[in-house]
């Protein structure tokens, strides 16, 4: 079976890019330079967008200046923003996997350091991001600025977006560790939406903190605090993987998390659909620098930033070559 | 059991699986939209020239099942058009229900709105067919009957664009080629002036906006001959077409209707400011495509290399008919080469000679002609029918070409072959 591959971007207000102009369209074989339809088909032909729009990319992203409302430190090392934005990015940033780009106003684009969004508030345009200071770009967020340059929205921050939308009434159990809670309130608010029954095992990690509790308050979902790499966090996971009948499992962590999570599964031999998140290092999030591109074991290349992945291939990979 | 699976519920995936279950096969029909007959819900010619014998000989050779339908469900028969004689119209509101009764009826499991996607295999064969929710259809022997219409952006680049036909693309995703996915290299069709694929051949238009001079003359004759402004002429047209059997210059300085439920525009597409220009046609809007104004569907860019039992050459258990098969045009040349498939499906299962129908018999010149000029330059700029064009011609310098059922009968069964169709061979 071949593999083609899926962009989360395909038929959205920005799509065609950039990629379709250089005959690097990740989705449309036409748009590769090939002589016929070969897709993996998202709703939407790209190719046919592309030329009534007069054979140009449309309208792209770009830079704008936000203003920072409120700045909290949050655990070790740890901090969080409220942005305002307009209501329409609010909007467009309320979808779990959403991301944007944020960057000091006097530094260079290299700056640029991809954020997920925790929490989006469309009615009132605000949106608010946790992030660890780990590095050049996280440190230079720190400085006491009121002012930030954002680009967005950006969606690709999950794997497995499709069984996330797809899934009701069913069970889930969203594992978040670290840092990598602030992206899971979106799933666990759109899991809710949809009618399911969440279990949330929520892990401290390096942040040493839950600092999204604020924002899980009053959710009708069970809350488990435990260490998810201990003995005792996988004995607990793999209970509620055999006994809770799950339809879907969230991994929000590492990918080390990731590769535990789906090991505990095939041992319990279950098969929930699986999402995790998006942990490649992601530079202009436009599929354009290749900073991202990852292999698959089959010799497939993709960039990560806006192809969408099947878990089990990212992780299977990882397992490979690391 | 053989487990036959068909990839297409057109005129050539239905008559596939009726065939195959009737020599013994468990069938699965695989359809991306929600309705049967695939272009069929948009034809409705049937019997005109040697359609009329392949129809006979078909109905002879055992499988009369889509032939009665199409029969029952006949708004006029007997007609003349333009170079056309003794022409059935069927009424294209009626036959797609009577088609999908007859195959539930037969236990034909009919998987609507799944639309294949890849394949699984092994070696030189086929184990499944991969759906679009990434399900798998496992199978036996595999039947491929997806046509050779569209998706959009072959439409758009080989033709004028998506004109929103009745496959829907937009709604229910593309045809992919399952022979290509099992590393067999498509045969496209060309164009007189060497371009790729062709477009359909005629529009609908909705009955309701014409003039009711125009519908008592179609509801009583099933044909209405109107007369083009001079100014409008375009015998360049003609090239474009798929159907060559219409392209004749009556058709471009007249436009010919049919009734078939609605009215049959005889011409690929056609604007509709110059469309209103013509007595009657005041109101007329487009019923299908729904873009008929501006262009139609664009076809033969996807025919699988086959022999003349209808197996897919480089693959050990894949069959193909309709279109997919060559470059055929027709409901009836469609019905012809599924049925072949079906019967052939379940031969090979059984590891039997399979079944080639003789050349003195339409059906089997024509399959065995299409394979013969699909290998040459010129020959990829043809269309194939009994309908009209070089192969009526053909099938009239030959003799092929009988009108009389009891001479059509015992020509079959001095070949022995009578009834080989109604054969369970499981
Ligand atoms: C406007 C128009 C008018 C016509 N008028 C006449 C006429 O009057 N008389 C006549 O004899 N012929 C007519 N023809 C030609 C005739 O309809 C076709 O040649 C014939 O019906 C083709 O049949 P088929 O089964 O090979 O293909 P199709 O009818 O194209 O059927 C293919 C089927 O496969 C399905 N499919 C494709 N890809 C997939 C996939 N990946 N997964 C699942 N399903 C898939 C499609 O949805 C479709 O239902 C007309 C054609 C057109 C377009
Ligand atoms: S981040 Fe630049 S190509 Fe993906």
């Amino acid at each position: 079976m071949k593999y083609r591959l899926e962009c989360v971007d395909a038929g959205s207000e920005y799509c065609p890019c950039y990629l379709a102009e250089t005959n690097n369209c990740i989705t449309c074989s036409h748009l590769q330079g090939k002589q016929f339809c070969d897709c993996e088909w998202r709703g939407t032909c790209i190719y046919q967008e592309y030329v009534n729009n007069g054979y140009q990319k449309t309208y792209q992203r770009e830079d704008i200046p936000v203003q920072v409302e409120k700045r909290e430190s949050i655990g070790s090392n740890c901090m969080m923003l409220k942005i305002k934005v307009s209501k329409t990015l609010a909007r467009q940033l309320k979808e779990p996997g959403a991301y944007v780009f944020l960057r000091g106003t006097d530094l260079p684009h290299y700056f640029d350091v991809p954020m997920s969004i925790m929490e989006a508030d469309d009615s009132n345009g605000y949106i608010y991001i946790s992030y660890q200071t780990l590095g050049a770009k996280t440190k230079k967020l720190d400085e006491d600025r009121s002012e930030f340059l954002l680009r967005g929205p950006y969606w690709n921050g999950l794997y497995g977006l499709k069984s996330l939308k797809k899934v009701s009434e069913d069970n889930c159990l969203v594992i978040a560790r670290g840092i990598a809670q602030a992206p899971a309130i979106l799933v666990i608010k759109k899991l809710i939406k949809n009618r399911n029954k969440v279990i949330f095992v929520v892990d401290k990690g390096v942040v040493g903190e839950i600092f999204i509790e604020d924002l899980i308050d009053g959710l009708d979902i069970r809350i488990i605090e435990e260490d998810v790499q201990s003995e005792n966090g996988k004995f607990l996971i793999k209970n509620i993987l055999r006994n809770e009948d799950i339809g879907l499992v969230y991994s929000g962590g590492s990918d080390v998390l990731h590769a535990s999570v789906i090991n505990m599964i095939d041992q319990v031999g279950v098969n929930p659909n699986i999402v995790i998140t998006n942990n490649n290092e992601i530079c202009c999030g436009e599929g354009i620098c290749g900073g991202c591109t990852i292999r698959l074991s089959n010799g497939v290349r993709a960039k990560t930033c806006k192809t969408q992945l099947e878990a089990r291939k990212v992780i299977e990979r990882r397992v490979f070559d690391d | 059991m053989t487990k036959v699976v068909i990839i297409g519920g057109g005129w050539a995936g239905c008559a596939a699986a009726i065939s195959a279950k009737k020599a013994g096969a468990e069938v699965t029909l695989i359809e991306r939209t929600d309705l049967l007959i695939g272009l069929g819900n948009v034809g409705g010619i049937m019997r005109n020239n040697g359609r009329y014998t392949a129809t006979e000989e078909n109905i002879a050779l055992g499988a009369p099942e889509l032939f009665d339908v199409t029969d029952s469900c006949a708004r006029h028969k007997n007609i003349e058009f333009p170079g056309h004689k003794h022409a059935t119209l069927y009424d294209v509101t009626q036959v797609e229900p009577t088609v999908r009764r007859l195959l539930k009826d037969k236990g034909i499991n009919i998987l609507f709105e799944s639309r294949a996607i890849d394949i699984i295999k092994e070696d030189k064969k086929i184990k499944g067919i991969v759906l679009s929710d990434k399900s798998v259809i496992y199978g036996d022997v595999f039947i491929e009957t997806t046509g050779s219409t569209g998706p959009m952006g072959n439409c758009l680049k080989y033709g004028n664009g998506c004109s929103m036909c009745i496959l829907r693309c937009p709604s229910f995703g593309p045809r992919i080629s399952i022979s290509k996915r099992a590393g067999v290299e498509d045969i496209l069709g060309k164009r007189g002036d060497e371009s790729y694929g062709a477009f359909s051949g005629s529009c609908k238009l909705n009955k309701d906006s014409l003039s009711a001079e125009i519908v008592e003359k179609l509801n009583k004759e099933g044909v209405a001959v109107l007369r083009i402004p001079e100014e409008d002429i375009n015998l360049g047209k003609l090239d474009i077409k798929v159907c060559q059997q219409y392209a004749l210059k009556e058709f471009a300085e007249n436009i010919v209707l049919l009734d078939t439920g609605h009215a049959k525009l005889m011409a690929p597409f056609y604007p509709l400011e110059k469309l209103r220009k013509i007595k009657g046609l005041e109101n007329a809007r487009y019923e299908d495509p729904y873009a008929g104004g501006k262009a139609n569907s664009v076809r033969y860019l996807s025919i699988a290399p086959r022999n003349n039992s209808m197996k897919v050459r480089g693959v050990d258990n894949l069959l193909c008919a309709g279109e997919k098969s060559g470059l055929f045009v027709g409901h009836t040349e469609a019905i012809a080469t599924g049925t072949l498939a079906g019967h052939n499906s379940v031969r090979l299962s059984l590891g039997v000679p399979l079944l080639e129908l003789p050349r003195n018999l339409a059906i089997g010149d024509i399959i065995a002609f299409a394979n013969e000029q699909i290998i040459t330059e010129e020959g990829l700029k043809k269309r194939y029918t009994f309908a009209g064009s070089e192969f009526f011609q053909r099938m009239k310098s030959t003799g092929l070409y009988i009108t009389d059922k009891e001479e059509i009968k015992r020509k079959i069964s001095r070949v022995n072959l009578l009834g080989i169709y109604n054969e369970k061979l499981i």
